[in-house]
C-alpha cells in the first residue's frame, strides 16, 4: 500500500503546547493523557485494595456456616460495595481511562487524545464517585447487592441513592471518555496509520469506546429514574404504584451486558500486545483479532436478557437470547485460537508480563465456558443466583480481567516509570495469585450445583468445607496480590534503569523514552506497516530524534 | 524464514503432547459421563435428568476442549521457551495467518453453537410444556417465608407445600413485598417471584421425598434463613387425607357465598378492625379510604359498598359483599389496571372475611 | 489525518489548524449527541414498556392529552428550527444582521415553547390532577420525558443567548464558526427528538 508522505502543514499533531510548571497544573490537574491515565490507575488500585479488603471480609465471614464474624446487614453492604466498586471503581476506570489513556495516544503516535480537558474533567469524576460510594458506608450503605434489583432498591436509607450518584457520575465519566476515544482514534492517528496498521490495543479500545458510550448512557436513564423514584416517590419500578420491577432489569443489563465486555475487551488488547512481543512471532490472524473485538461488541448488546431467564420473561423472548449467547463463543474462540497460534513455534521469554498474559489465557477460557452454561436456560434455571455464577464471574474478571491488568502494569510498567519491575517477585506474586485464585473460585462452581445460592451470610453446614478451602485460598491470593504491589513500590525506587525498549517491543510507544517526554513525539513519525513484523526493520519513519537528548521543539508563536 | 518453518513445524513433541492430552480429554469426557450426580443431589422431577444430561454434554464438551486449550498453552510455553544459550535476538517462525486454520476455528465452534442450541431448545421446551391438568399450587414469597395456597382446595394459606407423587403440579408463583425465588435444588428448577407478577412453572414429581426450598433473590437481611420444604408424598392415601383435612376445615365454614369459579368464601364472622389492619399493610399502596373518584391506583373505596351513584363494582356486577370478595379473592384488571387477586395480594379467606366486613362498615 | 512535522505555523497553517479542529470537535459533539439519543431512547423503552402493562391507555380517570394545544406549540417549536437554519445560512453569507435577527427569534420561539409547556403542565396539574410522582406510570413517564425534554430546550435557548453575544462580540468570523455550527445541530436535535415525543404522547 502506497505511504502517505509527510507533507509540511501544521497539523494540530504538531500544535506543541509548553509544558505547564509546578506541581499542581503538572501532576494533579494535569492534562496530559500521560498523567492521567497513570492517576487513573493509582486511583483504581487503592480503590482496589479497598473492595479487595471487602471481598476478604466476605471470605472471613464464609468461613463458617453459622457466619458470626459480621451482622447481616453489614455482609449485604459489604458485598454490594465490593461488587459495585470492583467493576465500576476498579476494572472499568483502569482498562479504559488507565490503559487506555496511557498507551492509545502513544500508540498512534498522537500528541494527546482529541479533547485533553475534558479528559481530565472525566477523570476527576473518577475519585469523586468512588468518595460518594465508600462513604455510604457512614450512613448505611447500599444492601441489594451492585445489580439493586426494585422494590427492595426503594427501601432503606440515603445511601442507595449515594450509590446512584456515583455510579451516574462514573457513568458520566466513562461516557465522555469514550467519546474523546473516538474521535482520538478516528482523527489523530499518524499519518500512514490505516486501520490495518493499527497495533490490537489501539483495536480494542476503538471496540470498547462505543460501549462506554451508548451501554452507560442506557445505565444513566436507569439509575436517574431509580433515583427520582427513591427521592420523590415518581414510579418506574414499584409494582404497586403502576411501575415494574422488571424494567429495571430490562435496563440495567442492556448496560451490564456490554459492560462486561468494556471490563475485557481492552485486556483482550493487552494480550494481543504482550504474546507477540514475547513470542518473537506477529500476533496470528491480526485482522481476525481485530474484527473479533467488533463482532463481540456489537453481539454484545443483543444478549442482556441472559441475566433474566428466572423473571417471568415471555417464553418465545427468551430463546433468541440464549441462542445469540451462545454465538458470542465463535468470535471470542476465534481470539482464543489466534494467540494460542501466537505461541506456536515462536521465542518465548517468560517473563512476569509473559506469565500473567498466558494465565489470562488459561483462567478467561474456563471463565467463558462456564459462561455457556449459564447461557443454557435450561441449566441456567438451576444455577442462576447460585455460587456458579460467582464461580463464572470472578474468573471472567478477576482470572481475565485483572489478571490481564497484571500483565498490562507488568509490561508498561517500565515505560511509565522509566524502571524495571522485580522479576523474582513478579514470579511469586504470580504463582500465589494464580494457584490462590484457583483454590478460591473453582470449589464456587460445584457448591453452586449442590445448592449454595449468592449473597447468604450464613449457609448449610454441608458446605462448610469447600468455604473454608475457598477462604484459605483466598488468604493466599491476597498475599500474591501484596506482593505486587510491594514490587511496585520496590522498583520505583530501586528497579533497574529500563532504556526506551527493553522488551525489544515494536509498537509506537516502545520506541519514545521511558517515560516519554511531555510531548510524545517531536515530530510525528509516518507508519509503513503492521507493528509485529520482527523479521522487518521498524515500520516507521522520522523517529531518528526521538531518541536523543534534545529538547522537543516549541513551535513559535504558540500559546 | 523457510528455516525457521523446519525447525519448528509439528514435530515429533507436538504429537506426543497431542496423544497425552487425547487421553487426558478423553479421560475427563469419561469422568462427566460416569459421575453419579444424583447421588449428591436427588433428581425429584421427570426433567431433572435431562437437564443433568444436559449439564454432562456441556461438562464433558468443555472440558475436553478445556483440556486441550490448557494443555497447549503449557506445551507451547515450555517446547518453545527461549532457552540459556539462544541468541537473544532470535525470532519466531514468522506467520502471519492460515486461512484454512482459522476457518477451521471459526466454523467447528459454530457448528457446536448449532448442536448444543438445538439441544437445549429441545429439553426446554419439555421443562416448559409439562402438562397443566395436574394439582395447581400457588406459591407467595413474603419476607422472609413462603406461604403456599391450593385453589382446588380453598381456604387458608398454609405453610408447608406437599405434593403427591407422579401427579403434574402447575406452580403459580407471585410475591407480596420485593422480589424473592423459588428453587428447589433436586428439581433442577427456579423462578423469580415478582411482586405484581405472577409465573406460572410445572413439574412432576417423581421421587417421593422432602426437598428444600430456597431463596435465591436477594430479599433483605434475613434472605439467607428463606427456605422451607416440599414433601413430595408417595403414599396416595395419606396425601388424599391430608388434602380432605384441609377441605373439611373449610367445608365447615358457615354462610358460605358462592363465587363465580373457585368456589366459596365464607364472610360472616369477619373483623372489621383485623381488616383495617390487613387494609393498611395490603391495600393502601393503591386505594385511599375516599370517594370513588379519589384514585391512587384503584379507586377510593369508602363508599364502595354505600354509593347510590355506583350502584355497580367495576366489574358490573352489583356492590354487594359477595362481589367485593369475588374481585378480592379473584383479582380484576379493568380499565385502571390490575386489582391483584388475592394469591398475589397474599391474602386468605379469613382477610377477605375482614376486609370486606371492614369495607362494609365504612359509611 | 494530521500531517508531518513543521514547527512554526505560519497563517495558513493556522487555517489547516482551524479546520482540524473544527473536525475534531465536529465529530465529538455528534457523538455527544448520539449519547443523548441513546438517554431519551431509554426513557422512551421505559415509557412503552409501562404502557404496555396497562390495559388502556391514558389510564381511566386521566384524560387524553390535548393534541390541539400541543400541536399549536409544535408548530413553534419547528417555526424555530426553521430560524435558526436561516441565521445561520445568512452568517455563512456574511449577513450579520439577518443572522441576527433570525437568532433572535429563534431565541424568543424557543422560549415561547417552554411557556406553552409551563402553560400545559399547569393546566394539567391544577383542571386535570396529572402529577409526577401521583398518577402512576402515566404521570411518572410524561413528565419525565417532556420535562428532560424542556430542559433541553432550555439549555438550547441558553446557550443561543451566549451565541448571540459572542457573535457581537466579534467571537466568529465568517470562515470560523464552529460555535454557531454546534448551536444550530443542538436545536436540530431538540427538535427531532420532540417529534418522536409529540408522536408517542399525543397521537398513539
Ligand atoms: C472485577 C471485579 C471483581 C474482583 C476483582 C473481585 C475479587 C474478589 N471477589 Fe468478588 N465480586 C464481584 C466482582 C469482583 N470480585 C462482583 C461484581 C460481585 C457481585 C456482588 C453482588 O452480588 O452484588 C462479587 C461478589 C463476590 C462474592 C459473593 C458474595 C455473595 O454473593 O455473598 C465473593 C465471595 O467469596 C467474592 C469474593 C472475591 C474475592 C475473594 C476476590 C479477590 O480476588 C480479591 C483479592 C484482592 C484483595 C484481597 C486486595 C489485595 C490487596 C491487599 C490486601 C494489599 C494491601 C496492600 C497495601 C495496603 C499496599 N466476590
Ligand atoms: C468480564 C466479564 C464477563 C465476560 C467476558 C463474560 C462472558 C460471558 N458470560 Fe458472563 N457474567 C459476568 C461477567 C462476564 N461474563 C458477570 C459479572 C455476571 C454476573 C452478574 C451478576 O448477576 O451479578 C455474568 C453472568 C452471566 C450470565 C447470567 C447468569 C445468571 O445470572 O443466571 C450468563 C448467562 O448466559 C453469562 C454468560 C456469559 C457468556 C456466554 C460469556 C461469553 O462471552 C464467553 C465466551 C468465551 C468462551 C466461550 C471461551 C472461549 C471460546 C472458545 C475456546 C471457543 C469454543 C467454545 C465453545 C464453542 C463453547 N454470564
Ligand atoms: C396493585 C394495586 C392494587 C392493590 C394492592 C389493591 N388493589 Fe383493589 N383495585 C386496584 C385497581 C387498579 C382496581 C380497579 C380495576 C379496574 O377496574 O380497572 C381495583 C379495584 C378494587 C375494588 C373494586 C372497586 C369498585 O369500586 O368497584 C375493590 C373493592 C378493591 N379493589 C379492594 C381492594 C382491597 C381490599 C385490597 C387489599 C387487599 C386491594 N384492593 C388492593 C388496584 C389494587
Ligand atoms: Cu426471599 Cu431472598
Ligand atoms: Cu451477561
Amino acid at each position: 500500500m502506497a505511504v502517505q508522505a509527510a507533507h509540511a502543514g501544521g497539523g494540530i499533531a504538531d500544535h506543541i503546547h509548553p509544558e505547564p510548571q509546578g506541581f499542581i497544573r503538572r501532576y494533579v490537574f494535569s492534562i496530559d493523557h500521560k498523567i492521567i491515565g497513570i492517576q487513573y490507575m493509582i486511583t483504581g488500585f487503592v480503590f482496589f485494595i479497598l473492595s479487595g479488603l471487602l471481598a476478604e471480609t466476605i471470605r472471613v465471614q464464609l468461613m463458617n456456616h453459622a457466619g458470626g464474624f459480621v451482622s447481616n446487614d453489614t455482609y449485604n453492604e459489604v458485598y454490594t460495595v465490593h461488587g459495585s466498586a470492583m467493576v465500576w471503581l476498579v476494572i472499568i476506570p483502569i482498562v479504559t481511562g488507565g490503559f487506555g489513556n496511557f498507551v492509545m495516544p502513544l500508540q498512534i503516535g498522537a500528541r494527546d487524545v482529541a479533547f485533553p480537558w475534558l479528559n481530565m474533567l472525566s477523570f476527576w469524576m473518577f475519585p469523586v464517585a468512588g468518595l460518594l460510594l465508600f462513604s455510604s458506608f457512614l450512613v448505611g450503605a447500599p444492601v441489594a447487592g451492585w445489580t439493586e434489583y426494585p422494590p427492595i432498591s426503594l427501601e432503606g436509607g440515603v445511601g442507595t441513592s449515594m450509590w446512584c450518584a456515583a455510579i451516574f457520575l462514573i457513568g458520566v465519566s466513562s461516557t465522555l471518555t469514550g467519546i474523546n476515544f473516538i474521535v482520538t482514534i478516528m482523527q489523530m492517528r499518524a499519518p500512514g496509520m490505516t486501520f490495518t496498521r493499527m497495533p490490537l490495543f489501539v483495536w480494542a479500545q476503538l471496540a470498547t469506546a462505543p460501549l462506554s458510550m451508548v451501554a452507560t448512557t442506557a445505565l444513566a436513564a436507569a439509575l436517574a429514574a431509580l433515583f427520582i423514584e427513591r427521592q420523590f416517590g415518581v414510579p418506574f419500578y414499584d409494582p404497586t404504584k403502576g411501575g415494574s420491577p422488571v424494567l429495571w432489569q430490562h435496563m440495567f443489563w442492556f448496560y451490564s451486558h456490554p459492560a462486561v465486555y468494556i471490563m475485557v475487551l481492552p485486556v483482550f488488547g493487552i494480550v494481543s500486545e504482550i504474546l507477540p512481543t514475547f513470542s518473537r512471532k506477529p500476533i496470528f490472524g491480526y485482522k481476525m483479532i481485530a474484527f473479533s473485538s467488533m463482532a463481540i461488541a456489537l453481539v454484545g448488546f443483543m444478549v442482556w436478557a441472559h441475566h433474566m431467564f428466572t423473571s417471568g420473561l415471555a417464553p418465545y423472548l427468551q430463546l433468541p437470547f440464549m441462542i445469540l449467547t451462545y454465538v458470542v463463543a465463535v468470535p471470542t474462540g476465534v481470539k482464543i485460537f489466534s494467540w494460542l497460534a501466537t505461541l506456536w513455534g515462536g521465542k518465548i521469554h517468560l517473563t512476569t508480563a509473559m506469565l500473567f498474559a498466558l494465565g489470562f489465557l488459561a483462567l478467561f477460557t474456563l471463565g467463558g465456558i462456564t459462561g455457556i452454561f449459564l447461557a443454557a436456560i435450561p441449566y441456567d434455571l438451576h444455577i442462576h443466583g447460585t455460587y456458579f455464577v460467582v464461580g463464572h464471574f470472578h474468573y471472567v474478571l478477576v482470572g481475565g480481567s485483572l489478571t490481564g491488568i497484571f500483565a498490562g502494569i507488568y509490561y508498561w510498567f517500565p515505560k511509565m516509570s522509566g524502571r524495571m519491575m522485580n522479576e523474582t517477585l513478579g514470579k511469586w506474586n504470580f504463582a500465589l495469585f494464580f494457584i490462590g485464585f484457583n483454590g478460591t473460585f473453582l470449589p464456587m462452581h460445584w457448591l453452586g450445583i449442590l445448592g449454595m445460592p449468592r449473597w447468604v451470610p450464613q449457609y448449610d453446614p454441608q458446605f462448610e468445607f469447600w468455604n473454608r478451602f475457598a477462604s484459605v485460598s483466598s488468604f493466599v491470593m491476597t498475599f500474591g496480590i501484596l506482593l505486587f504491589f510491594v514490587n511496585v513500590i520496590w522498583s520505583l525506587r530501586n528497579g533497574k534503569k529500563a532504556g526506551a525498549n527493553p522488551w525489544g517491543a515494536r509498537t509506537l510507544e516502545w520506541q519514545l523514552p521511558s517515560p516519554p517526554h511531555y510531548y510524545n513525539f517531536k515530530h510525528i513519525p509516518n507508519v509503513y506497516g503492521l507493528p509485529y513484523d520482527f523479521s522487518l526493520p521498524l515500520p516507521y519513519k522520522g523517529l531518528d530524534e526521538e531518541l536523543t537528548d534534545s529538547p522537543a521543539p516549541v513551535p513559535a508563536g504558540s500559546h | 524464514m523457510a528455516e525457521n518453518r523446519q525447525a519448528v513445524g509439528f514435530g515429533r513433541g507436538f504429537w506426543i503432547a497431542t496423544a497425552v492430552l487425547t487421553v487426558v480429554a478423553a479421560g475427563s469426557v469419561y469422568f462427566w459421563y460416569t459421575l453419579p450426580i444424583s447421588n449428591a443431589l436427588p433428581e425429584a422431577i421427570l426433567t431433572a435428568r435431562q437437564i443433568d444430561d444436559l449439564f454432562r454434554f456441556m461438562a464433558a464438551v468443555g472440558s475436553a476442549l478445556y483440556v486441550f486449550i490448557f494443555g497447549y498453552i503449557v506445551y507451547f510455553a515450555i517446547a518453545f521457551r527461549a532457552k540459556k544459550g539462544d541468541d537473544p535476538n532470535a525470532i519466531g517462525v514468522q506467520v502471519h495467518d492460515n486461512v484454512r486454520l482459522e476457518v477451521l476455528w471459526t466454523i467447528l465452534p459454530a457448528l457446536f453453537v448449532v448442536l448444543l442450541s438445538i439441544i437445549s431448545v429441545k429439553i426446554w421446551y419439555e421443562i416448559t410444556l409439562q402438562p397443566a391438568n395436574g394439582l395447581v399450587v400457588e406459591a407467595i414469597g413474603h419476607k422472609w417465608y413462603y406461604t403456599f395456597r391450593y385453589p382446588q382446595v380453598h381456604g387458608e394459606i398454609t405453610d408447608e407445600m406437599h405434593v403427591p407423587l407422579g401427579v403434574p403440579v402447575t406452580l403459580n408463583v407471585t410475591s407480596s413485598d420485593v422480589i424473592h425465588s423459588f428453587w428447589v435444588p433436586a428439581m433442577r428448577l427456579k423462578t423469580d417471584m415478582v411482586p405484581g407478577m405472577v409465573t406460572t412453572i410445572r413439574f412432576t414429581p417423581v421421587r417421593p421425598g422432602r426437598y428444600q426450598i430456597i431463596c435465591t433473590q436477594f430479599c433483605g437481611t434475613q434472605h439467607a434463613e428463606m427456605n422451607k420444604q416440599v414433601f413430595v408424598i408417595e403414599d396416595r392415601p395419606a396425601y388424599d387425607a391430608w388434602f380432605h383435612s384441609w377441605q373439611a376445615k373449610n367445608a365447615n365454614a358457615s354462610d358460605a357465598v358462592a363465587t363465580a369459579s373457585t368456589g366459596t368464601v365464607a364472610l360472616a364472622g369477619g373483623d372489621a378492625k383485623a381488616g383495617q389492619a390487613t387494609f393498611q399493610a395490603k391495600c393502601s399502596a393503591c386505594h385511599a379510604i375516599g370517594p370513588y373518584s379519589q384514585r391512587l391506583v384503584g379507586p377510593g373505596l369508602k363508599d364502595v359498598l354505600h354509593d347510590p351513584s355506583h350502584p355497580s363494582l367495576v366489574d358490573g356486577d352489583a356492590a354487594t359483599p359477595a362481589n367485593v370478595a369475588k374481585i378480592l379473592q379473584q383479582g380484576y384488571k379493568g380499565d385502571m389496571g390490575q386489582m391483584p387477586s388475592a394469591q398475589m395480594n397474599a391474602i386468605g379467606d379469613k382477610d377477605i372475611a375482614n376486609l370486606v366486613a371492614y369495607l362494609n362498615s365504612l359509611k | 489525518m494530521p500531517h508531518g512535522a513543521v514547527a512554526d505555523p505560519d497563517e495558513g497553517q493556522v487555517d489547516q489548524l482551524y479546520a482540524e479542529t473544527r473536525q475534531l470537535r465536529l465529530q465529538g459533539f455528534l457523538l455527544f449527541l448520539v449519547s443523548d439519543v441513546v438517554l431519551f431512547s431509554s426513557f422512551i423503552f421505559a415509557y412503552l414498556y409501562l404502557r404496555n402493562t396497562l390495559p388502556a391507555w391514558p389510564p381511566p380517570g386521566i384524560n387524553r392529552l390535548d393534541v390541539g394545544f400541543a400541536a399549536f406549540n409544535s408548530v413553534v417549536l419547528f417555526g424555530s428550527g426553521v430560524t435558526m437554519h436561516y441565521a445561520l445560512e445568512s452568517w455563512k453569507h456574511g449577513k450579520f444582521a439577518r443572522y441576527a435577527n433570525f437568532l433572535i427569534a429563534t431565541i424568543v420561539l424557543g422560549a415561547a415553547f417552554l411557556a406553552g409547556q409551563g402553560y400545559e403542565y399547569t393546566n394539567l396539574y391544577m383542571r386535570e390532577h396529572v402529577s409526577w410522582s401521583g398518577s402512576g406510570a402515566f404521570g411518572a413517564s410524561f413528565f419525565t420525558l417532556t420535562g428532560m425534554h424542556g430542559f433541553h430546550v432550555f439549555v438550547g435557548v441558553c446557550y443561543l443567548t451566549v451565541l448571540l453575544l459572542q457573535s457581537c462580540a466579534g467571537v466568529y468570523t465568517k470562515e470560523k464558526y464552529f460555535g454557531l455550527t454546534a448551536g444550530t445541530l443542538y436545536w436540530h436535535f431538540v427538535d427531532v427528538i420532540w417529534v418522536v415525543l409529540f408522536s408517542i404522547f399525543y397521537l398513539i
